[in-house]
């Protein structure tokens, strides 16, 4: 793992503010358009694979903290933990070099919907009584329905929808990053290990 | 300084006054007894004659539950309709027809909703009381890093203008006849040309953005001073040390009580 300090150099300080930003606007932008992910993770992914493991795992970190206090979405903030574990995960890829290849973006993006799944759950069995107060709470009922207990029912939750979920955000920060100027990208210690 | 800032609301309160520290010591305190207590009912006693009063004496009282039970009140009916009704193998307590609430489940929701009730309550309290400029402020002269202070005031500050540039882009795209609506699949198409433009044109920014705070000398190692201060009684830090000592004294007292039963 990379020296914490080089993680964090003036640049990636100001990308992490914009990077949380970003998480809130696409997150309420899909929400708004009615489709059925949540995309809410993307700046934080895009921070860990450009800026290093320990910058994304702040970025997660602070971006549900940002959730909360700015009054948009409370119920995000017990889960920061979960946040920047997603962070600090996309960051560990990069630097595996998982992020060159599209299709290795994706399996770390299942891996990482997977590790996701299985540290939210018992935060939501505990604080939220293994709930969403959403739509999603019908696979809880149905794995109620079939004898489950209330921890692995919120993890079944947690297994249909993450996974898919993080897959798409990886899919999108490798676009991103091919999308990005050389001349930016070569300011961030992450990117020779993104690019070809 | 008029702004809305995040969730803070003004009021001429005696709480408003109040160092930020101190509201985040007892905020902190209602989280931590809320989750560790054992017993049903434990987290009802602190919404009471804890929160309610608090509340009250800030002048958001109306405010604060009516912002708390827009979110809590769908988390409550969920989990009493499915962990009252889908527990298996508990004991009938009401019957409807095919259906019964189920004595262990109508527990495990009674416990969950306060739970979910003093998360809610506490945190919204303390951010509808609470600058998070000041928060901040009052961190780093208890030696948080500026930069962690930075990016925590930032981002409050930068949310707005992003979402008013979302929606922006949400309109332009549409104008230029892409489909939101229709089956998942059409709206799937939709992701990329709403996410990209979003994402790239904020980051170009970001280059101009450090070049400017570093020739403000945000790396300048030396101690910093700031033109605001904020000002605190006298018996605050007292208070907060002693709503510390009562945080870990409650700690220890779960696990033994947790023990005990």
């Amino acid at each position: 793992m990379a020296d914490i300090r080089r993680n964090f150099t003036t640049i990636t300080i100001v990308l992490i503010p914009v990077a949380i930003a970003i998480n809130i606007a696409v997150g309420q932008l899909i929400y708004a358009a009615k489709i059925p992910l949540y995309l809410d993770t993307i700046g934080t992914i895009l921070v860990g694979v450009l800026a290093g493991p320990w910058a994304g795992a702040l970025t997660g970190l602070v971006s549900n903290l940002v959730w909360g206090l700015s009054g948009l979405n409370v119920t995000y903030a017990p889960f920061a933990a979960v946040a920047a574990i997603i962070g600090l995960l996309a960051g560990l890829f990069a630097e595996a070099r998982w992020l060159r290849s599209w299709w290795k973006a994706i399996l770390a993006g299942l891996i990482t919907g997977l590790v996701a799944a299985a540290i939210s759950a018992p935060i939501s069995a505990y604080v939220w009584g293994g709930v969403t107060g959403s739509g999603t709470d019908v696979i809880v009922a149905m794995f109620r329905g079939f004898g489950l207990g209330v921890l692995p029912s919120t993890f079944a939750q947690g297994i249909s929808s993450d996974p898919l979920d993080k897959a798409i955000s990886f899919l999108l920060v490798w676009l991103i990053v091919r999308a990005l100027p050389m001349r930016f990208l070569a300011r961030f210690p992450g990117a020779s290990k993104t690019t070809d | 300084m008029a702004e809305v800032f995040g969730l803070y609301k003004q009021r001429a309160s005696f709480i408003h006054g109040l160092h930020p520290l101190t509201k985040l010591a007892v905020s902190g305190f209602f989280l931590l007894a809320g989750l560790s207590l054992p017993g049903m009912w434990s987290t009802y006693l602190l919404v009471i004659f804890g929160l309610l009063p608090l509340a009250f004496l800030s002048r958001l009282l109306l405010e604060l539950v009516s912002r708390t039970g827009r979110i809590v009140l769908p988390f409550m009916i969920s989990v009493f309709l499915i962990q009252g009704i889908l527990w298996s193998g508990g004991t009938p307590l009401i019957e409807v027809g095919p259906i019964s609430f189920k004595q262990e489940g109508v527990q495990f929701a009674i416990a969950s909703s306060g739970r979910i009730l003093i998360v809610v309550g506490s945190f919204l309290w303390f951010a509808l009381t609470t600058r998070p400029d000041q928060l901040m402020l009052a961190l780093a002269e208890r030696g948080l890093p500026s930069s962690l202070s930075y990016l925590i005031v930032s981002s409050i500050q930068i949310v707005p203008r992003f979402q008013a540039r979302a929606n922006t882009i949400l309109d332009a795209q549409r104008s230029r006849g892409l489909e939101i609506a229709g089956s998942i699949f059409q709206r799937a198409r939709a992701v990329l040309p709403l996410v990209a433009p979003l994402i790239l044109s904020s980051l170009i920014d970001v280059e101009e953005r450090a070049l400017a705070i570093e020739v403000r000398g945000f790396n300048y190692p030396g101690p910093k001073t700031s033109y605001r201060e904020i000002a605190q009684a006298a018996w605050e830090p007292m208070l907060q040390r002693f709503l510390l000592l009562a945080m870990a004294g409650t700690l220890i007292l779960s696990i033994v009580l947790r023990l005990v039963s």
